[in-house]
């Protein structure tokens, strides 16, 4: 076992940015998981698959519009809203009809929906891996406590927060979202004042894979973009989503904090088991708040 | 009908089962061997989520759990075989009962979300422990001792012991302790409230389970010879739980069937396209819509063997 | 055998109980009554486990039982049926039985014998002491609504109960079988000793049958006494008719 480099402050400083950045993009992806969790019920298993969908898609959109920094910047946009086409298409002809059903199917359905979307993807762009060159100005890197710090996690650093003010602000002070957190709560009230439940959950649904296609396209640039990427931050997600207290935002960003930073320190400490921290970070959190730390929306 | 027990229809399948090693070509032997192994693991599972009603959406870690354990003791210990081989199912149980200890405390869906959590962790200690388990090439041509060595003899060990394992599974389904379990299936609350500890029994349930998990990873490494991760990676665990689903979880039997006709698929399937997963999820989504109760469960309703949950209303 | 002391319980600021008192003898045949909302579900609740009193004490044969469990509560005696009901729908109307009986002769965790050899002269016993005998393998879930709310009462007979809690037993039940319901009450009162609490809605039944009636109106004790007495108080006239 060998402990990384010197363990100096600067080292741990920037490796705790590292995480934090890393952080923001499972926030993003967990945010979107936990409010379909907390509207439907139920975690949606294809919420990787479309975070997949959203990485493969920036890079198509990328590549078509020459790969420059507008084309960066269009597949930003455009990507996550592919993604959230996609998931319209999955709810409206088939979701929908199961919401009368027991949770067991609609879960059961995410667990289709993800099989299918891995294949298409295979399909679609095939088994290699892609990469997408960030644009000019997040290339290289910042100085920051000594060491070098890219300037896209910097970008990250920023539009993480940026994206939970927006959904924030969403949820509490726009009439759907306040809706689609009155749904959550108790949706035989929502229908009974003449409120259309099917509707808030498509809208829920399909909110929570936009964010799932938007942490894709926003990770793209830091990442091979390849097959499988859908089971490593589908799991992430599950754990997120499950310390921090089910269909709960603020848990989702607690949760993503603890999973980012734990990983992070994990490499400095321990790289061949990096990835176990976070594991058994949730199995101790588990035991004391069985439920997740935060209050979950049901 | 069918519930004059079907001795004789049982024991004819068993002895073709035990004379089609001589007459089949010996892919077709493995395949049955598979199916049986298979079989196990998702009989284990249905004890929980049949009859049990409980989320168990990661059982495949505890097969992985008896697989490695039983490789592991038989390649790098100086111990008798016999002992790697109920270290196995023991190992399993004991998995089995420190996450489930964990996981009763809650209820359905956040039982299911736990268990994934903790399972993965067993996985990610697996993928990673290279010097233990070989990380993710996992552990590769191990041989068995002579007396299962060949592919006939370790067909017929598999289904001694998967027939052995299944016959026990039944005795349990109809011993008191089945009844209550699916009594805490139905209404966990009226069980509580005529005296019975729920979370006892659960946790009991899935022991035993496990144990029997553990026992058909153990057969899948007389089978293959090698272990690896991917036995503890929840998708695959997902996997036995569709196929749990296919055969029809209310039911005892249904299981099998839904194993048999899983590995069968996918074996064909694999011939003539790499897009096995694609299908596979079509399966769910057909099985969702159109046969909740699974084949079999379809089949005994048909029949009239078996009341369909929504039926109420006057006689 | 059985009493209540100034048990309070709210929900997220709403009162349920107010300092409700609730006190049964041996043998006795007792009722609560009130409009709804006053709380009787919820006392129930509180009596079997299923709820925790905020304040009070809840006292069974000297004992105090506010911090036991459901099933730890029901093992000391006390068994109680469900307002809606609540069965095993998969099972048949024996095995919905059985399982009670096996749970209170702790054989619920026996592994390696049939469950069909045990337990079964009893099973069939309550089975026929109730009339669902000719029912006895149908799936629970095909009965007729009465029919459910009586096996229900079969279910929670099976614990050998001390102490029978029915919660609204004759609920959606058709008059005839209401009156059918309620000589089987009294039927088990007499002959098997066993102490029964009960509410209702229906006036014609607690009066007719009840020995002692507890009034309830918004989560509080307002009177306990003998059907005479509950009827002559003022406190009760005051409060049905001023609810209206």
């Amino acid at each position: 076992m060998e402990i990384g480099y010197s363990l100096t402050i600067a080292a741990l400083s920037s490796q705790f940015l590292v995480g934090l950045s890393r952080a923001m993009i499972l926030f993003i992806v967990s945010a979107g998981m936990s409010f379909v969790l907390g509207v439907l019920r139920v975690p949606n298993v294809a919420h990787g698959s479309l975070y997949m969908i959203g990485a493969f898609s920036a890079f198509s959109i990328s590549v078509l519009l020459g790969a420059g920094s507008a084309g960066f910047w269009l597949a930003l946009i455009l990507a996550p809203l592919v993604v959230a086409f996609v998931s319209f298409i999955a709810e409206r002809s088939l979701f929908c009809h199961l919401y009368e059903r027991e949770h067991l199917m609609l879960l059961l359905f995410t667990f289709a929906l993800m099989l299918i979307l891995d294949d298409l993807v295979k399909i679609v762009w095939g088994a290699d891996y892609r990469s997408i060159i960030a644009p000019e100005i997040f290339r290289g890197s910042v100085p920051i406590f000594g060491t070098p710090f890219p300037r896209y996690n910097l970008f990250l650093l920023i539009v993480g927060p940026l994206v939970g003010i927006g959904l924030w602000w969403f949820s509490n002070k726009t009439k759907i979202g306040k809706i689609a957190r009155a749904a959550a709560v108790d949706r035989e009230m929502v229908g009974a004042i003449g409120i259309n439940v099917s509707w808030v959950f498509a809208f829920a649904f399909i909110l929570g894979c936009f964010l799932a296609g938007l942490g894709g396209a926003l990770v793209s640039p830091t990442v091979s973009i390849k097959l499988g990427m859908d089971h490593d931050i589908i799991m992430e997600a599950f754990l997120i989503v499950t310390i921090g207290g089910l269909g709960n935002m603020w848990g989702a960003l607690l949760g993503s904090l603890i999973f980012g930073i734990t990983q992070s320190f994990g490499v400095l400490f321990w790289p061949q088991f990096a990835i176990v921290f976070p594991y058994v970070a949730v199995a101790i959190i588990l035991t004391w708040w069985p439920k997740g730390m935060l209050k979950s929306v049901w | 009908m069918l519930s004059q027990k079907p001795y004789w229809f049982v024991a004819f399948i068993l002895i073709i089962l035990f004379v089609l090693p001589g007459i089949i070509p010996r892919f077709y032997t493995y395949i049955l061997a598979i199916i049986f192994v298979t079989s196990l693991l998702v009989m284990s599972l249905n004890m929980v989520v049949g009859h049990g009603g409980l989320f168990q959406f990661h059982h495949g870690a505890f097969y992985g759990v008896g697989a490695y354990t039983f490789a592991l003791f038989f390649t790098k210990t100086p111990l008798p075989v016999w002992i790697a081989f109920v270290a196995g199912p023991v190992f399993a149980a004991i998995a089995g009962m420190i996450i489930g200890m964990f996981c009763v405390r809650l209820t359905r869906l956040y039982f299911g979300m736990l268990q994934i959590s903790l399972g993965s962790l067993l996985w990610a200690l697996a993928f990673r422990w290279y010097s233990l388990t070989g990380g993710d090439d996992g552990i590769h041509g191990i041989v068995m001792p002579s007396f299962i060595s060949s592919l006939n003899n370790a067909y017929y060990f598999i289904l001694i012991l998967t027939i052995l394992g299944i016959i026990v599974m039944y005795l349990i389904f109809k011993s008191p302790f089945g009844a209550t379990l699916q009594a805490i299936r139905d209404n966990p609350e009226r069980c509580e409230a005529i005296g019975i500890n729920v979370r006892r029994h659960q946790l009991i349930a899935i022991i035993i389970a496990t144990f029997f998990a553990g026992l058909a990873g153990v057969l899948f490494v007389v089978l293959e010879g090698s272990v690896f991760p991917d036995l503890l990676f929840w998708v695959f665990s997902l996997e036995i739980f569709i196929m749990c689903l296919l055969g029809g979880w209310f039911t005892f039997a249904g299981p099998i069937i839904g194993a048999a006709v899983m590995v069968s698929l996918r074996t064909f399937v694999g011939i003539y396209t790499e897009y096995w997963t694609l299908i596979l999820g079509v399966i769910l989504i057909l099985l969702i819509f159109f046969l909740p109760e699974g084949l079999w469960g379809y089949l005994m309703e048909k029949l009239g063997e078996h009341p369909k949950q929504s039926q109420k209303g006057g006689n | 055998m059985l009493h209540l002391e100034n048990v309070y319980k709210s929900f997220d600021n709403f009162v349920a109980v107010n300092g409700a008192n609730l006190a049964v003898k041996k043998g006795e045949l007792v009722a609560v009554i009130g409009p709804n909302g006053a709380g009787k579900t919820t006392i129930f609740n509180l009596i079997t486990g299923q709820l925790k009193p905020d304040n009070g004490r809840v006292v069974f044969k000297d004992e105090d039982i506010n911090k036991l469990s459901a099933y730890q509560i029901c093992r000391r005696g006390i068994a109680r049926s469900f307002q809606i009901a609540n069965i095993f729908p998969r099972l048949t109307v024996f095995k919905n039985v059985q399982v009670s009986v096996l749970s209170q002769e702790g054989k619920s965790t026996t592994l390696f014998y049939p469950a069909k050899k045990i337990a079964v002269e009893k099973t069939n016993s309550i089975l026929e002491s109730v009339g669902l005998a000719d029912k006895a393998h149908y799936p629970a879930a095909s009965l007729a609504h009465g029919d459910q709310r009586v096996l229900e009462i079969a279910i929670a007979l099976g614990n050998k109960p001390e102490l029978l809690i029915l919660d609204e037993p004759t609920a959606g039940m058709s008059a005839d079988e209401t009156s059918a319901t309620m000589k089987l009450i009294k039927k088990l009162t007499e002959s098997q000793g066993l102490t029964i609490l009960f509410c209702e809605h229906d006036m014609e039944v607690v009066f007719n049958v009840a020995q002692s009636i507890m009034v309830m109106h918004q989560g509080e004790t307002i009177i306990q006494g003998s059907p005479e007495e509950v009827r002559n108080s003022k406190d009760v006239q005051e409060c049905y008719l001023g609810v209206g």
